[in-house]
């Protein structure tokens, strides 16, 4: 108590939560000094350090905790404000013990020794920072971030709208020019099956292995979508591992590029210009593929949906005002709430667990078998193709837009100072983009 | 999960990424026609 009057966060701060300001303290240093994605990193940073200040309530959920079974109160562990991890002893009763379902503090305590309760009966008010199924344990949120993040996130509106908004700033232009392209976008989802199938052999479920997957889509929104829906326990670390990586690109990339090509490979040049793309096939296009992808994929509507609508208003030209609003004010609002709600899924006691770091590992395999396997079909369509492709544009079907792409173009640049591949990588990079939406919708058609 | 269900998995896994790959291919061919149909009755545009 400070000063006799009210509360302070002391007596509920643990080595946990330092532990976690100072990887948030880590996030926003390489945002600001490294200049490593500064509009994600700072706040999904600031987020963490948010919620890892305790009694800050600002992404508490209360939970009624009920009386598995009637009996009378033998015992109260707690009192009102006593913190407890998941499963502690609330009270004892002669029939058994209440124990809390997810960690916490309880807010306030409804039954005392001696008292007869029923069946379902309410024992104590809980606040917890935990994302629970609400089917099972049913929350409400009562703090700023919890209400962002249970109305922005958990109800799948602010990842399709931040799609839309990617889709107001890709340009396809490159893709359609060279839509082969589109098959090294396709062959990086690889690295989605590949980490799904490592996850299942780390003892992960099948849907908490989907969330994990769609990590090598290398999209921010599409990863939140997918885990919103099928895995919302671990939506902090897979959101972030996914912000991180791909703020990583430059480091993730270029050693399995290098790995898995020669000298000579990496030096196929390109010719600079590509086919010049009509305005009519631009807008085309995303009719065709929301149309397409959507009734195959029914699942992928909102992600797919609002990534076609964005780009429509970016090439259309008659929905000016939507487009600049969409690829500025728009998508700058999106970015602090969806970011900020992340930082805050990510409590210490939610984060600091053995699963989390297996997350974080099979993450960064995701990213980094995505840009083998398109560096491997581009080696493979090399066989087959009169006029070769360099096959570290393979790597840019990580759809990390447009960072992969200019990996690769400084890459280029490296071996042959005429070799200017960033076009052409930005056909397998936005591809990517696509494969990863359809990659999630699958797995929510399936697994959802 | 105490049993994990292998073959759901390997559904998943496979068909789905076949669906993607398979989406992908249909939609180079959507676009490859779709430049043919408009060259053909529109002519090349900038």
């Amino acid at each position: 108590m400070l000063f006799g009057l009210m509360e302070t966060g002391f007596p509920l701060f643990y080595w946990g939560n330092a532990l976690m300001i100072v990887i948030a303290l880590t996030l926003i240093y390489l945002a600001i000094a490294k200049g490593m994605e500064p509009l994600l990193l700072v706040p999904i940073g600031f987020g963490m350090i948010l919620v890892n200040l305790p009694l800050g309530g600002m992404m508490d959920y209360e939970m009624m905790l009920r009386a598995p079974q009637a009996g009378t109160v033998m015992e109260v562990s707690m009192n009102k404000g006593t913190g407890f991890d998941k499963g502690a002893i609330v009270c004892k009763l002669d029939t058994g013990e209440v124990k809390a379902p997810v960690f916490g503090r309880v807010d306030s305590l409804k039954v005392s020794k001696g008292q007869r309760v029923e069946q379902g009966q309410v024992i104590a008010s809980i606040l917890t920072m935990e994302q629970t199924n609400q089917a099972e344990l049913p929350s409400r949120p009562i703090g700023l971030l919890s209400r962002i993040f249970q109305f922005g996130v958990m109800w799948q509106i602010l990842p399709p709208l931040m799609f839309l908004c990617l889709g107001a700033l890709t340009d396809f232009g490159p893709m359609l020019a060279n839509p082969k392209t589109l098959l090294l976008g396709a062959a990086a989802q690889f690295g989605v099956y590949l980490a799904f199938f490592m996850s299942l052999f780390f003892g992960f479920s099948l849907t908490e292995a989907a969330s994990i997957g769609i990590i090598g889509g290398a999209e921010g929104p599409t990863t939140i979508y997918v885990t919103s829906v099928l895995a919302p326990h671990i939506i902090g670390a897979t959101a972030v591992a996914c912000y991180s990586y791909m703020a990583l690109v430059p480091i993730i990339i270029p050693p399995v590029i290098r790995l898995l090509t020669t000298k000579k490979e990496r030096q196929i040049y390109m010719k600079p210009s590509l086919r010049p793309v009509s305005r009519l096939e631009k807008i085309v296009f995303p009719l065709i593929t929301a149309i397409i992808v959507i009734l195959l994929v029914p699942t992928s509507a909102p992600l797919m949906g609002c990534f076609m609508l964005g780009n429509l208003f970016k090439e259309c030209g008659v929905t000016e005002r939507l487009n600049q609003t969409a690829q500025t004010t728009f998508v700058d609002l999106i970015t602090i709430f969806l970011t900020l709600a992340i930082g805050a899924a990510m409590p210490a006691q939610n984060f600091l667990q053995p699963k989390t770091l297996l997350v974080l590992v099979l993450g960064v395999v995701s990213f980094a078998s995505a840009a083998a396997a398109g560096v491997i079909l581009a080696k493979i369509m090399n066989l087959f193709l009169k006029e070769k492709i360099n096959p570290m544009i393979g790597g840019a079907g990580v759809s990390a837009v447009p960072m992969s792409a200019r990996v690769v173009q400084v890459m280029g640049q490296a071996e042959d100072k005429k070799n200017f591949l960033l076009m052409h990588a930005m056909g397998p990079n936005v591809a990517g983009a696509i494969g990863a939406a359809i990659a999630g919708g699958v797995f929510i058609g399936i697994l959802g | 999960m105490d049993t994990m269900d292998w073959t759901l998995a390997i559904k998943t896994a496979a068909g789905g990424f076949g669906l993607v790959f398979g989406i992908l291919m249909l939609l180079w061919i959507s676009v490859e026609l779709t430049r043919i149909t408009l060259q053909k009755f529109f002519g090349v545009k900038k």
